[in-house]
């Protein structure tokens, strides 16, 4: 057997840590497209023929549908579907990849589907060469239901997998097994994307942006994934794999830990009480929340609800339904949904407000609300609502002034009044939070933590707007640095004046699910944390070693330095030292917070 | 066996709809009914909706077909009858 070459790629490494595995290629879908040797050719034979006349039946009934809807003019394009599934010749390769390789059906349909798409795609005729998009539609349909009839298992796969696909969903974490799965590489996504998000809260390395890696891997190849460096490397060499071993062995960590049945509670080591709350966004979460033991969720974003609504805005009552279920699952604890942050380009209140170039420090969050105020009513009356089933928070964004705050609670108490009147639901007291992320926000903190309930720090935008340093711009990322003593000492401050105004400040942002950065939150008095729920298993484990008294000495000793990197140095040091706890990895995130590309 | 030699007429050329009828007419003959341009070699079978689109063959183009089977006689006559009828396309 020839041995095969080794190549190279660059990309951007957005989690940190190398793994050795080997490739499992996954389709757009986030299927795996991967060859099973099948031990009763007859049987999936019928259960490739059964998927076939599914996808038949399922056609034919679309096909009348269309006929009632628009004339049988239109539907001819489903009778090129039907006819492409009784295609004798392409039903044919697909029988010879099952009975010849003794390969499963999925796979041996993928092969079939790519042979002809890439025939079609070397016609000249531009029509004719679009219809393989007509073949990829009806294929994907039979792998559809192949799936239905007995769905791709993690059962059969081995252990030590590097995924890698055009593109990640965040909810196909739910559906993997993490057990299996050592890293990621991606074609496309970048630091800030959700899934970057996710595989650090996983600790799963992983490099993201890599053009045109796809074609170069089939599964089953072997791979290094170098997430400090933003590497990949394929079919790696004996000397290669030697001068990486030390790297790998040491980071050969998997997400397994949480799977771990999480505790409730957070205690640190002398029992001083921590909330962990999660920030969810997507359905899937809310699942991760419970199964992480999240005290409640801290932070829901709501700007899904509203985005690719079909009707452009969601009803009070769909709004209601997506809360309810929060408040529900979470029960008893208490959900936060912060209102709308979306920027102006999103909203279709029927005004016009185009023209910003800087959204970043346009009309977004409550600003935009306290204009688009039917939205916004819409939305506080289905938070209250929710009430009724149980405890719900309603948190400002993006609060500059205070008079933002009052003119909020004054419509907040208006639709209240309203509901009173016309409903007879029981509602309870739903408090009111700002966040803080505008540098404003935090020096006229006395005067704003006095008109709400709590305070939500949001560490993302603070920093952000802090060090004037917009993270997705590649030459300024390096600036965008979490342990800045500016923002360390912005975050004392507002901890500090929380604690003299005794109102609660939580912590909202990705810093929080570092544990570096937990113990230094926790010693500037922060007790309320909320982040990916995927992160609080590990940060619960970290806390429990660690003493109040030791977390403050750590937080006053690094509220000294000058450089984030002093600050660096010695908060990995000092925390390394407390914690028996392998921390690596959090190390190697913290020291390069925005990965190198 | 019989070989007929037949020059796409109607504007669209074998594009979907059209080859979408040109299967199922020829499915239903028991005869192999072969097609080919004549400016390539490739044959293809008239019952495979991919490989009559695969054809790619616009208005004006010629096309050889050979027809075997018990049933050829027929299958040959209604072929030629369907490309003559410009596939039922509205001019």
């Amino acid at each position: 057997m020839a041995v095969k070459r080794e190549k190279e790629f660059l990309g951007s490494g957005v989690s940190p840590g190398v793994v050795f595995g080997q490739a499992l290629k996954l389709d757009n879908r986030n299927r795996a497209i991967l060859k099973m040797r099948v031990d009763d050719v007859e049987e999936e034979i019928r259960r490739l023929l059964n998927a076939i006349e599914q996808s038949k039946a399922q056609l034919a009934v679309l096909k009348s549908r269309l006929e009632e809807k628009i004339g049988s003019e239109h539907s001819v394009i489903l009778d090129t579907h039907i006819l492409i599934l009784e295609d004798q010749t392409l039903r044919n390769e697909i029988l010879d990849g099952i009975r010849k390789e003794r390969a499963n059906s999925e796979w041996a349909v993928t092969r079939a589907m790519k042979r002809i798409v890439r025939a079609y795609e070397s016609l000249e005729d531009e029509y004719f060469r679009e219809k393989h998009n007509d073949i990829e539609d009806v294929m994907e349909r039979v792998l559809l239901n192949l799936s239905g009839d007995r769905p791709f298992s993690w059962d059969n796969l081995p252990g030590d997998l590097i995924l890698v696909s055009r593109d990640f969903h965040p909810s196909a974490f739910a559906t993997m097994d993490l057990q299996k799965v050592r890293g990621l590489v991606l074609e496309l996504g970048g630091r800030t994307s959700h899934t970057a998000i996710i595989s650090r809260g996983l600790r799963l390395p992983a490099v993201m942006g890599i053009r045109d890696i796809l074609p170069s891997i089939t599964t089953g190849d072997a791979l290094i994934v170098n997430g400090d460096d933003g590497q990949v490397i394929l079919n790696p060499t004996q000397k290669r794999m030697q001068r990486m071993r030390g790297r790998i062995e040491a980071f050969g960590t998997t997400a397994s830990y949480v799977l771990e049945k999480s505790g409730q509670t957070t205690l640190t080591r002398d029992g001083t009480a921590v909330s962990l709350r999660a920030n969810t966004e997507l359905p899937y979460e809310l699942e991760a929340a419970k199964r992480c033991g999240a005290e409640g969720i801290g932070l829901f974003r709501s700007e899904l609800l509203f985005f690719g609504h079909p009707q452009g805005l969601p009803s009070v009552e769909e709004q209601c339904s997506s809360y309810r279920e929060l408040v529900r699952e979470m029960k008893p604890h208490t959900v936060a949904i912060r209102t709308l942050d979306a920027g102006s380009e999103k909203v279709f209140d029927g005004e016009d407000y185009s023209g910003q170039d800087n959204s970043a420090m346009g009309l977004r969050g409550i600003r935009l609300s306290l204009k688009a105020k039917d939205m916004f009513r819409s939305q506080i009356e289905a938070i209250l609502r929710s009430s009724s089933d149980g405890n719900i928070e309603i948190v400002l964004p993006m609060v500059s002034t205070v008079e933002e705050i009052w003119q909020a609670k004054s419509l907040i108490s208006e639709v209240r009044e309203s509901l009173r009147e016309n409903s007879d639901l029981e509602l309870r007291k739903v408090p009111v939070g700002a966040m803080i992320e505008v540098p404003a926000a935090v020096f006229s903190l006395e005067v704003l933590a006095k008109e709400v309930d709590f305070l939500c720090v949001g560490t993302n935008d603070l920093i952000q707007y802090m060090l004037a340093v917009d993270r997705e711009n590649p030459h300024v990322a390096y600036l965008f640095q979490p342990l800045h003593p500016t923002v360390l000492h912005c975050l004392a401050r507002i901890a500090d004046v929380a604690a003299n105004l005794k109102t609660p400040a939580r912590i909202c942002g990705e810093i929080s699910s570092n544990p570096f950065y937990a113990v230094l939150l926790l010693g500037m008095g922060y007790t309320q944390l909320s982040m990916n729920p995927l992160s609080i298993p590990a940060i619960r484990r970290v806390l429990h070693e660690v003493s109040i008294d030791d977390s403050r000495r750590i937080a006053e000793k690094a509220l000294t330095f000058v450089t984030a990197h002093e600050v660096c140095r010695y908060l990995t040091d000092a925390v390394s030292k407390l914690v028996k706890t392998d921390l690596a990895y959090y190390a190697r995130e913290i020291a390069a917070p925005n990965g190198k590309s | 066996m019989i070989r007929l030699s037949i020059e796409v007429e109607n504007n669209l050329g074998l594009h979907a709809r059209a080859a979408a009828k040109l299967v199922q007419l020829a499915s239903g003959f028991s005869s192999n009914i072969y097609l080919s341009r004549k400016d390539a070699n490739q044959k293809i079978d008239s019952k495979s909706i991919l490989g009559v689109l695969m054809l790619a063959a616009s208005k004006g183009t010629c096309l050889a077909v050979s027809i075997d089977g018990h049933d050829e006689l027929e299958a040959g006559e209604a072929i030629r009858k369907l490309f003559k009828s410009k596939f039922g396309e509205k001019e």
